[in-house]
């Protein structure tokens, strides 16, 4: 049964329909989320703090720069080194939802895609699928082939950047030496079992280099930024927020020399990913070796979602309709998986499934008290929540900070009612375990592993292999997503020879033209995936004009607070389940690096500084971050 | 001796009334007649593109001064429509603030401090940096510049030629931290 929590059942074919008897199926108190971790109350915890001295708030509290913030609140035992509670507050309030009212739809392409600094092609591409669903346009294979190599490209900016940038100081000798120096010192003298593909001998050497400013996997990353870029604006025309992404395709030229020039930064990865690879192996070998509470650090249950990405040309028909058989044969298989099983690869169960709920949010309710639902149904007849984003209507409503009451501007998404995460692992998990992806030269999903065979470069060519994970932390969020260079460098080259291929025969035609019916209501919507997972763009127009746009990203899901059940986010439970394994009895020596490298290793999209009290005052860090958690 | 090569960069986000100032004066000063050794180009695609721009020049085509022209709201008594002119004396932050500004850079934030921040930290940044701020009133969306800056318009892409085409100019700057902390060389107030 996939649904465990909301009563939806499927019929002998399949159809979802809604248990019979049940009289308010989508009330809170009918369905009620079953087996999942809860939250201490605000005042249990206010009770805990009085009576014990070496229970302490140890908050993040945002430095806001530019467009948003995270901040974080922990109530930590210091004495027995755990944190009891965790609170994630997105500070800002972005309102794409409200821009885009009474919009004409192609300006959600170019608007929603600033929602991130990163990203913007990934909003651009889904708000195209979403409009293109709507319209009823179909691009062309080679428009199809192209979005993709388009985004795969974003993606391979958008990895490194997170893992060596963001991510990878927090395992560097420059922060190690403060926070772990009896670590740092083991790590010195542990050889590097994939020293072949890398070139470090020790692991110490290894997290030298991944210093800060310094260090040249840093520096290496920087570079391969720029790499990825300038592939990337031969078809997208400019980095991060592209001009030829259109509904019904792509209104780039393209020609053989723009795909030798894209190739010729493409086989650029061949060995980065090897070696990024071996990198995150070693490091988290080395830490579970070290110290297996490591293993602990940023842990949650395996709960997943993911839309899936990267369209087969013979498959996207941009339809509602036929979503659940384009979605199985894409690159990355949509899927939901739950403690760690696969539920579903069907992008319509997952898009049913979906609800977001803002009793700690700061917005008002829009359902639940006897008002229209105004999608009852999916196109297809399948029963949609009132609190689904087709049904969902954005109500802002700023007001002071409560643990008890609202304190954020993210809402609560679930999927059945349970908190899942989204990340480029999920896109990886999905596919290793569905084995539904396209034939590939590349690409070989075995069942509980992906095996990824990588071209010859200066390295030889090599095959590398991920593996679905016994336990699931910040060490293996990390892992994944070094997996998923060299995943997304091979999606890519599965495209470019698609692409080539589609010149060979003549065919560069790239998009389909299309027109905005100007009576009626209809809707649609994109299911894409951001670097950092999961992503849906829900668009109804009235008339040829957007009625209602609702975006939900990855990090709406990872950063999302305590539910209605008392059940935490991603991040909030990741934090709750992580142990404070810093070489520090000194509160004012106290630096929080466990609790960082669990937040970190979602790869936050936020602007955000955060901050973490101790007694010798406000300790700065940075979280890492675009903008897109914040588009409510 | 041939001449300093000049790079006159403006920076910042267009369509933010006020706040699109530097990149409205390179669209305005990109028109003109210039000596072979000075560019002039806007270089709002992001701080360490930038700095990946400066690097590629190699040789003697490195370029010796960059001129950075940029609206930015320092506030603390600055009235709007200040412009503020300086050598920067190049020191940067503290580590972790640099860290700070390549993490702004590298998702997308685009402004004056962290370009500068982010070349002068990877070595890109030209020998010279001259800063030419301009103090917004209006933050908002929008085309048009509110009356403070539109009234100085002609009098920033005045000192920025002067800047760019004359060596005494130049000299005649104080050198100064990131933000100035000088007197203003002109006010709308």
């Amino acid at each position: 049964m996939c649904f465990k929590n909301l009563p939806v059942e499927f019929d002998a074919q399949g159809k979802a329909f809604l248990r019979e008897g049940v009289s308010d199926p989508y009330g809170k108190s009918t369905s009620i989320p079953r087996g999942v971790p809860t939250q201490l109350t605000a005042e249990k915890v206010a009770e805990l703090v009085k009576r014990n001295g070496h229970i302490q708030n140890v908050d993040f509290d945002p430095v806001t720069r530019v467009a948003g913030a995270l901040a974080f609140h922990t109530v930590a035992d210091v004495k027995e080194r755990k944190v009891l509670e965790a609170r994630s507050i997105a500070t800002l309030f972005r309102g794409y939802e409200v821009i885009m009212v009474g919009r004409d739809p192609r300006d959600a392409i170019y608007i929603t895609s600033r929602a991130c600094g990163v990203c913007g092609g990934v909003h651009s591409t889904c708000s195209a699928e979403a409009i293109e669903m709507a319209i009823g346009c179909t691009p062309p294979p080679l428009g199809i082939i192209i979005r993709n190599l388009a985004l795969a490209l974003e993606f391979l900016y958008d990895h490194p950047l997170h893992l060596h940038l963001l991510a990878g100081p927090d395992y560097s000798a420059a922060i190690l030496e403060g926070t772990n120096p009896s670590l740092l010192a083991k790590a010195h003298t542990t050889e590097a079992a994939h020293a072949d593909s890398h070139g470090y001998r020790t692991v110490g050497d290894l997290m030298t280099d991944l210093n800060p400013l310094t260090g040249r996997l840093y520096l290496e990353a920087l570079h391969m930024t720029r790499v990825a870029r300038e592939a990337y604006v031969l078809i997208c025309g400019k980095y991060p927020h592209p001009q030829t992404i259109v509904p019904g395709g792509m209104s780039s030229t393209i020609t053989l020399t723009v795909m030798n020039e894209m190739y010729l930064r493409l086989a650029q990865f061949f060995d980065y990913s090897k070696k990024i690879a071996g990198i995150w192996d070693d490091i988290t070998d080395f830490f579970y070796t070290y110290d297996a509470r490591y293993k602990k650090v940023g842990a949650r249950r395996a709960n997943m979602i993911d839309t899936g990405i990267f369209d087969h040309p013979d498959a996207y028909d941009a339809t509602y309709e036929n979503a659940a058989a384009w979605g199985d044969k894409r690159w990355a298989t949509p899927g939901a998986i739950v403690d760690g099983k696969l539920l579903t690869t069907d992008l319509h169960t997952i898009n049913i499934g979906l609800e977001e709920f803002v009793e700690h949010s700061y917005y008002e309710e829009w359902a639940g008290n006897g008002q229209r639902q105004h999608f009852p149904t999916d196109p297809t007849g399948k029963p949609l929540s009132p609190y689904h984003p087709w049904n969902k209507i954005t109500k802002p409503r700023p007001q002071g900070q409560s643990w008890k009451e609202k304190y954020t501007w993210d809402t609560a998404p679930r999927w059945d009612r349970q908190g899942m995460e989204a990340g480029a692992y999920a896109r990886l998990w999905n596919t290793a375990v569905a084995k539904k992806h396209p034939e590939s030269p590349f690409l070989e999903a075995t069942g509980n592993s992906i095996r990824i065979r990588l071209p010859k470069g200066t390295l030889p060519e090599t095959e590398i292999e991920w593996h679905v994970p016994d336990v699931w932390n910040a060490f293996e969020r990390n892992r994944a997503r070094a997996y998923c260079v060299g995943y997304t460098a091979m999606v890519a080259m599965d495209n470019w020879l698609l692409a080539m291929k589609r010149l060979g025969m003549g065919d560069t035609r790239t998009s389909t033209p299309f027109e905005i019916p100007k009576k009626g209501e209809q809707r649609g919507v994109g299911f894409w995936g951001a670097g950092r997972g999961y992503l849906t763009h829900h668009l109804t127009l009235d008339r040829g004009a957007v009625s209602n746009y609702q975006i939900l990203t990855p990090s709406t899901w990872n950063a999302s607070p305590t539910d209605h059940w008392g059940q935490p986010g991603p991040y909030e439970e990741a934090v709750l389940n992580t142990p404070l394994l810093e070489e520090t009895d000194d509160p004012k020596a106290f630096r929080g690096i466990d609790i960082l490298r669990a937040i970190r290793s979602f790869d936050p999209c936020m602007p955000c500084t955060t901050h973490i009290q101790s007694e010798a005052g406000m300790i700065v860090r940075e979280v890492n971050t675009c903008a897109c958690a914040l588009d409510e | 001796m041939s001449p300093t090569r000049v790079l006159v960069g403006g920076i910042g986000y267009r369509n933010l009334t006020d706040h699109s100032a530097g990149v409205l004066v390179v669209d305005m000063l990109a028109g003109r007649a210039w000596p072979e050794h000075v560019n002039v180009e806007e270089l709002s695609y992001g701080p360490v593109a930038v700095a990946q721009r400066l690097d590629d020049e190699t040789g003697k085509g490195r370029f010796g001064r960059l001129i950075a022209v940029s609206s930015v709201a320092r506030g603390g008594g600055r009235v709007p429509g200040t412009i503020t002119a300086y050598a920067w004396d190049g020191v940067l932050p503290s580590p972790e603030d640099v860290q700070a500004a390549v993490a702004e850079a590298v998702t997308g934030v685009i402004a004056m401090d962290n370009t500068l921040i982010v070349c002068r930290q990877f070595g890109a940044l030209p020998p010279e940096a001259v800063v030419v701020e301009i103090e917004p009133l209006w933050q908002d969306s929008g085309e048009e510049l509110s009356a403070p800056i539109a009234a100085i318009f002609d009098e920033i892409c005045a000192l920025v030629t002067d800047l760019a085409t004359d060596e005494t100019a130049v000299r005649r700057l104080p050198i100064a931290p990131l933000g100035g902390r000088i007197a203003a060389r002109s006010g709308a107030s």
